[in-house]
């Protein structure tokens, strides 16, 4: 197994601190940035020579929604080629839709138990475990 | 000297006189004819006159009493009569001041209105011109026009007639009401999303909540008594219920008359369907008494009223052997399905109450007072009734109809 560095971009501390206990949980020394919103992410990933293998994106967040961030990261040369998960709240129909559209590696409700989101997150880091990635 | 014989000239006088007789008598017969003709032609002279005075009383009786104004023009445009009603929309008394139609145009329309009566020029008639018009005393209005050519016995246009109709408060009235639609398609739209918003950010705490009571477990399990572990497991289930809650919101608010899809539901399978989705115990059967039809509807939406009050039903069972049935009737314009239970029954008060939103009476802990009222949206936008008899301890039946 692969150790994976994961950007999160969620602006709620318990949800990054969900994450980061899961990941501490796990054998394999993963690592994780994190930024508060996109246009945080956008400069840090635009200021990184080391870009993450993946990108982990809460839909709902304040001044650039999750959405435009998704956007403006697929039109991106390089950028474009980091696989990007969804982790939402919304089951909303066309929220998924679009974001499919926009080209997305997965999309992942967020469950109220924390012992489903730990199984959840544990099986996303088993298989991007397994994956090869690519670097432009 | 030559002699003249007088026999000859009696022959020839008698000759004479008998062509004069002759010719008295045709003109004499000729004359009689004449009279009888010139008699004849006088009667029906005088017929045709009192004809024509009948026909243009109708036509001036027709033409003052019209609804509409009825305006007549010549070709270049002077107005030559005006009905009561056009006078009346317009203001001005032909007989007093000379009007030409041009001084009739709003200003804005005016090229408008030369296409229109280019029109009317070469084919004889305009329909539906809508613009607007001064008035002397009732300042600028919108008015609907139609209006032909009249030509003479010889095909020659001499003129023009149009009828007028006054449509401003109509337009007005017609603005406001697509305002007002549009205003509410906004705000439902609003509020749907809204709903949405306001649902995902009351979740989030929850969830928060949660891994924060899991990560006590975890940490200090060793440290915590049976009790304090009790009151952990116990904050999850109110979690829970609150999640239940929420989405209950969220599922009524979701409910519009606008995005109900219209495709064929076979109640069979859909009853096939919550068979095998909802939790029944072993004690409790789900049946349909008969072969049930197939309705237009929203699946997702026929599925949820009759998973609603079915498992509804199975909860409130208290019988050693519970059944719930589905059967239906239909008339001319509906589908009138009884849902049956043997279960602990409905007092005749709540009858009411039971469809409003958070209103739930039993304590059941998975009930949040939101399904039927879930219920009732759903019939109601399929332009439907929905009601029931009940028996306490014995049994209770839901009615409700869905157009077909």
């Amino acid at each position: 197994m692969q150790a994976i560095s994961f950007l999160l971009i969620e602006d709620d501390l318990i949800e990054t601190m969900k994450f980061k206990r899961v990941l501490d949980g796990l054998d394999a020394k993963h690592t994780i940035s994190l930024a508060e919103n996109g246009e945080e992410a956008l400069t840090l990933l635009k200021s990184n020579k080391d870009l993450p293998n993946v990108i982990l994106l809460d839909l709902n967040m304040p001044k650039m929604n999750g959405i435009e961030f998704l956007t403006l990261l697929k039109n991106d040369t390089v950028l474009k080629y980091i696989p990007t998960i969804i982790l939402s709240t919304s089951n909303n129909r066309k929220d998924i839709l679009e974001c499919y559209n926009i080209g997305i590696a997965g999309y992942i409700m967020k469950p109220l138990k924390y012992g489903e989101y730990k199984t959840k997150i544990e099986n996303l880091v088993a298989y991007w475990s397994s994956n090869e990635f690519i670097k432009v | 000297m030559t002699r003249i014989n007088p026999e000859i000239l009696q022959r020839a006088l008698l000759r004479e006189k008998a062509a004069r007789k002759q010719a008295e008598k045709i003109l004499e017969d000729k004359s009689k004819e004449l009279y009888l003709i010139t008699e004849q032609l006088r009667k029906a002279n005088k017929k045709l006159q009192s004809g024509l005075t009948e026909k243009t009383t109708e036509l001036q009786g027709v033409f003052d009493n019209l609804v509409d104004a009825y305006v007549l023009m010549n070709l270049k445009g002077d107005i030559i009569n005006l009905n009561e009603a056009a006078k009346e929309l317009f203001g001005y008394d032909v007989s007093e001041e000379k009007i030409n139609v041009i001084q009739l145009i709003y200003k804005d329309d005016f090229e408008y209105a030369i296409n229109s009566f280019k029109l009317l020029i070469s084919k004889g008639f305009f329909s539906d011109y809508i613009a607007r018009v001064n008035t002397k005393n009732k300042g600028i209005r919108w008015v609907h026009i139609n209006a032909s050519i009249i030509k003479n016995s010889n095909q020659k246009p001499i003129g023009a007639q149009g009828i007028v109709k006054d449509i401003t408060n109509q337009r007005a009235i017609e603005a406001q009401n697509k305002k007002l639609l549009h205003d509410l398609e906004k705000s439902n739209e609003e509020l749907g999303e809204y709903a949405h918003i306001v649902s995902h950010d009351l979740k989030s705490p929850l969830r928060s909540i949660n891994a924060l009571i899991n990560w006590l477990r975890e940490d200090y399990e060793s440290v915590l008594d049976d009790s304090g572990l009790k009151n952990i497991s116990l904050i999850e289930q109110t979690l829970e219920k609150m999640e239940h809650l929420i989405n209950g919101i969220l599922n009524y608010s979701s409910i519009n008359n606008t995005d109900l899809k219209n495709t064929d539901v076979d109640i069979n399978s859909v009853l096939q369907d919550i068979i095998n989705t909802i939790y029944i115990p072993n004690h409790i059967t789900v049946t349909s008494l008969q072969r049930l039809p197939t309705v237009k509807g929203d699946k997702t939406r026929i599925q949820q009223l009759f998973q609603n009050i079915i498992s509804n039903a199975v909860n409130y069972i208290d019988k050693e052997t519970g059944t719930v049935s589905v059967s239906f009737q239909e008339n001319q314009s509906h589908y009138i399905f009884e849902i049956k239970d043997n279960g602990i029954g409905i007092e005749k008060e709540h009858f009411d109450k039971i469809f409003k939103i958070f209103q739930s009476l039993g304590n059941n802990k998975n009930s949040t007072g939101i399904g039927l009222s879930i219920v009732k949206k759903i019939v109601e936008a399929y332009e439907g009734e929905i009601w029931l008899k009940s028996e306490p301890k014995v049994g209770t039946s839901f009615f409700f109809s869905l157009k077909k």
